[in-house]
């Protein structure tokens, strides 16, 4: 078998269908990290990594390097990847480690040609900078930092990759670049997926900055750029604290420079320049500041208009929140938009809660499902037969979860979620749903469905248990799946929202273009014209989409809204859809947003992340 | 119904949600020309608050597309199928004609009744004779058991039945800690016993009539009058809610339940399995105690002479309607 052919079309489809939202980066599964990718953090050696070597090798983009055969080679087929990126993607990357490694054993028999990849001064001066090993133009590196899922921009090889392990290594990097005038683009984890991390030039990769340091009395964490959400609310729950994190594979620092780091916990916590204390930056030129300097760039203003970032963070003191030990999750399921609406903004105005997210019947059930069958049945389910189109989901302490009770008349408690995510499989069971769809009750069947008197059936007929969940997923990790949802943390509603790891399940099918608009929450008039013109243009260029999430922000007088176009990144076509469709998006969101206070675009937001949040929602 | 010669049926397709009848011009004229009689018994059977306008459109404002088809046709007699439940919050006799009522247990009963008049008023307008038909309720044929809804007097049988396979499978399997909890027990033969009292009212009573039954009573009403009326198509006994229970608890191997009057039932001593039934069944629960009794002088003067009567809904009818209702998995399979 030649070389090659150890990598057959159905492994290269696979590996180009790797999302690149850094799961593998993170811990989130407590299986440990990918070994190799441990010790040595270059993208190339994560299995996310490993996924575009795989595809690039059958697409003839790389040549076998020393360095090739040492990545390849390092993995020791341990099966982690297999678990966390099935436990987000459904996908089984074993496969691809497998070929990879076949590849290489038959390439060395084949007695195969290894291309020497010249050094140069360049290079030389990077190496000299961070040590021989942090710097690299291998293109088996490259090719790892050269795209992502994102439709709309063409894969771009750098020149080279370094791997800083301090701020001076940083700085030094950024004013060698500057003198030569190579362009540097800095990269957390590129789990923006929005064509933001590439250059032909130099990437600087953070992922060996990841110190962390609490200071208690100040409620604050001084972190390095290469933490990511994840550690860092590791690092403070430890310690009794909170911070306000969102993607859990996402930096902290590149989160907040380049989103203002939107989340649930943003009805409480804020965004933008909320999260922080104080941040220090280089600029491109390599000159140092912080923006708590009254002499530094006026970071925290606003001006709606594509702004390139202050420039490069190396530290940043972010907030930490206090928690207590009565919190829990509760979810209230609705039958409209409006009616969710309102809610969320009637608890945002009166601070009942802290977390507060309208989801689509669909998210939720992609969240807490293991499966992508069992999530669509799920949500054919909620929608279709128990009514519910809409879930708010709030974090709050035992006063609030008592007021919302009064406020409401059904509500999902933190153990009744337990229960349903435990006994997911057996919900849609055909006698279940036969009983539940001859209801035919003046209210939305959920009422019944989740009313007391109805709780002792759903335990029943639910025999919610780790076991019963884990039927769902493929019979060899079926053991794995019911030691990690024997964890009680896996069913918290409030380790969830804190932590994120199952968000990412919403692109399961299909990579997620977000749309994310701040949009005032008392004109239900403007949000149903921006949510009925994301929906028109999705459906006049054939595009999947769906409503994803809204929340609540500063007293409920705004709040920040997702809509979610899905596309198979790996088909042309599809990116041609998008493109269209974002012809006529584009004027369409700027004259929303001329038109009605309050309505911004993010893509105005990007990389003006730390600017106050009234900077842009009130102006 | 038994269509003597198929070759005389024609099928056409059409959409009564649309005013065109989902027909083109030409097939609308065509038809319409051809048309002497209509029979309409498209209707929403749901009881639902919630769908609300969705009952609305398709029990009132799709008859209005076809009474336009029928003013527009040769239509001399409009049959309409309608519901002997258009006596809403009623007690006592409901007599075989226009229902005065304006109180209603559900949509379903409102919108029939609206129904009523718009095709009473409607074809009063354009000399079209309207038969009104209100059956009570229908279930299996009477013969065979074979019904197409699961629905009505079904459900909260199905319903038993479900609580009793589910807790039997939780005893027999797992702990039966949750069985116990509800208070389910199963003796050694297998017999569940349910503890559940349903509140009725001594005179109440469900008027049952099979399918079969309703349509032969049907036919031979429409057959032989077509100056315009309103015919009950209903049993001459109502069934009580003890017997129900008496024949579900037979053919179910289940004990434990009865029927008993409000008096007896205070609300503080339901448990948990009377409140979770009650949960299931609440859109039902008028029906528990309904006191109408429908009047059938007209259609009973019709069917006399067909010897036509409605067969007793008894316990060998039940048996034969769940063997029918089980053999099928409730329509599922
Ligand atoms: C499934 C999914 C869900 C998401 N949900 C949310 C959400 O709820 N809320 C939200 O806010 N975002 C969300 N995002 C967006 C994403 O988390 C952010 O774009 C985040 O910035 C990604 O972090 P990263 O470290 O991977 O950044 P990268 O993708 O590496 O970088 C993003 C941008 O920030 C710049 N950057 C990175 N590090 C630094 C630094 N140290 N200094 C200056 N600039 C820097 C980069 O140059 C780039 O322009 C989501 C993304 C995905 C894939
Ligand atoms: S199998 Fe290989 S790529 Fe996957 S986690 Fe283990 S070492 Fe890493």
């Amino acid at each position: 078998m030649k070389p090659l052919e150890h990598i057959t079309e159905e492994i290269r489809s696979m590996s180009s269908r790797c999302r690149h939202y850094a799961m593998c980066k993170i811990d989130f599964l407590e299986t440990g990290l990918c070994p190799p990718a441990k010790e040595t953090p270059y993208v190339s050696f994560f299995p996310q990594g490993r996924m575009d070597i795989c595809d690039a090798l059958a697409r003839g983009l790389i040549p076998v390097t020393k360095t090739l055969v040492e990545i390849i080679s390092s993995c020791t087929l341990c099966g982690r990847c297999d678990k966390q990126c099935h436990f987000v993607t459904g996908m089984r990357p074993m496969a691809v480690m497998q070929a990879l490694k076949a590849f290489v054993a038959a390439f060395e028999k084949d007695g195969g040609k290894i291309k020497i990849i010249p050094e140069d001064e360049t290079l030389d001066a990077l190496k000299h900078i961070t040590g021989s090993k942090w710097a690299t133009n291998d293109p088996a590196h490259l090719v790892t930092y050269s795209n992502d899922p994102f439709p709309l921009a063409k894969r771009q090889m750098p020149g080279y990759v370094v791997l800083p392990g301090s701020a001076d290594e940083l700085v030094e990097i950024v004013r060698y670049a500057d003198q030569l005038d190579i362009p540097v683009m800095v990269r957390g984890n590129g789990g923006s997926v929005f064509g933001f991390v590439f250059t032909h030039g130099i990437v600087i990769d953070v992922n060996r900055m990841k110190h962390i340091e609490l200071d208690h009395e100040n409620w604050t964490a001084i972190i390095e750029p290469g933490v990511t959400s994840f550690e860092l609310q590791k690092a403070v729950t430890e310690h009794g604290f909170r911070v306000n994190t969102a993607e859990p594979a996402a930096t902290v620092c590149g989160n907040i420079v380049c989103t203002g780091l939107f989340s649930t916990w943003a009805n409480a916590y804020g965004v933008g320049a909320d999260h922080f204390v104080d941040m220090t930056f280089t600029d491109l030129h390599g000159e140092i500041f912080r923006l708590n300097d009254k002499n530094a760039p006026n970071a925290f203003g606003f001006e709606e208009a594509v702004l390139p970032s202050p420039g490069i963070c190396t530290s940043a003191r972010i907030r930490m929140h206090p928690v207590t030990d009565d919190e829990a999750g509760v979810l209230v399921p609705f039958t409209s938009l409006e009616q969710a609406v309102s809610f969320a903004r009637d608890l945002s105005i009166r601070r009942i809660g802290l977390s507060v997210g309208i989801l689509g019947g669909h998210y939720l059930s992609t969240f807490i499902s293991p499966t992508a069958f069992l999530a669509e049945k799920t949500g054919n389910v909620f929608s279709d037969i128990l009514d519910i189109r809409y879930m708010v989901c709030v974090i709050g302490d035992r006063y609030a979860r008592q007021a919302i009770r009064q406020m409401v008349s059904c509500v999902i408690a933190a153990d009744t979620f337990k229960m349903l995510m435990l006994g997911l499989p057996r919900l849609t069971g055909p006698e279940w749903m036969d009983i539940v769809k001859g209801l035919e009750s003046d209210r939305p069947a959920y009422e019944t469905v989740f009313s007391q008197e109805m709780l002792p059936v759903l335990e029943t007929l639910l025999s919610p248990a780790p076991e019963t969940l884990a039927g769902a997923v493929d019979e060899d990790l079926r053991e794995f799946y019911t030691d990690l949802y024997s964890r009680p943390h896996m069913t918290d509603m409030v380790w969830l929202n804190m932590f994120r790891i199952v968000s990412a399940r919403m692109s399961r099918h299909k990579h997620m273009f977000a749309f994310l608009v701040y949009v005032p929450l008392d004109r239900m008039d403007v949000i149903h014209k921006i949510l009925a013109s994301l929906e028109k243009i999705a459906q006049q260029h054939g595009i999947d989409h769906d409503f994803g999430f809204l929340t609540p922000l500063d007293f409920g007088k705004r709040g920040i809204l997702e809509y979610d176009y899905y596309i198979d990144h790996t088909d042309s076509r599809e990116s041609d859809k998008i493109r269209l469709a974002m012809a006529d998006l584009e004027p369409l969101m700027d004259r929303l947003s001329a038109a009605h206070k309050g309505v911004k675009w993010l893509k105005y937001i990007f990389s003006q992340g730390c600017a106050r949040k009234e900077n842009f929602l009130y102006t | 119904m038994d269509f003597p010669n198929p070759s005389y049926v024609h099928i056409i397709p059409g959409d009564v949600n649309r005013s065109d009848l989902g027909l083109s011009p030409e097939e609308y004229l065509r038809l319409a020309s051809g048309v002497d009689e209509i029979i309409h018994c498209a209707s929403d059977t749901s009881f639902s608050e919630q769908k609300r306008d969705q009952v609305k459109k398709a029990n009132v404002e799709n008859l209005h597309h076809l009474l336009g088809f029928a003013a527009k046709s040769n239509c001399f007699c409009f049959h309409h199928i309608s519901t002997a439940y258009v006596a809403g919050k009623r007690r006592g006799p409901c007599p075989e004609a226009p229902a005065e009522t304006f109180e209603y247990f559900n949509v379903y009963e409102e919108t029939k009744h609206r129904a009523e008049k718009t095709a009473a008023n409607f074809c009063r307008q354009h000399g079209i004779q309207l038969n009104i038909y209100r059956p009570s309720v229908v279930y299996g044929h009477s013969r065979t058991g074979r019904t197409l809804r699961f629905n009505a007097l079904y459900y909260p049988v199905k319903t038993l039945l479900f609580l009793k396979n589910l807790y039997y499978e939780d005893t027999l399997h797992k702990s039966g800690k949750n069985a116990k909890k509800m208070g389910i027990t199963f003796d050694e033969n297998g017999r569940a016993h349910l503890p559940i009292r349903i509140e009725t009212v001594p005179e109440s009573g469900i008027n049952l009539i099979p399918v079969d039954y309703f349509t032969d009573a049907f036919s031979a009403v429409m057959q032989t009058q077509k100056n315009g009326g309103i015919y009950h198509l209903v049993s001459d006994k109502n069934t009580s809610i003890a017997e129900l229970i008496d024949y579900s608890q037979r053919y179910f191997n289940i004990s434990g339940m009865q029927a008993v009057c409000p008096e007896n039932m205070h609300p503080g001593s339901k448990n948990h399995l009377e409140l979770l039934f009650e949960r299931c069944i609440k859109t039902y629960k008028p029906y528990m105690k309904d006191e109408r009794i429908f009047e059938n002088h007209s259609t009973r003067g019709v069917l006399n002479t067909h010897k036509i009567s409605c067969p007793e809904f008894d316990y060998p009818m039940f048996a034969r309607c769940m063997q029918y209702a089980l053999a099928v998995n409730w329509g599922n399979n």
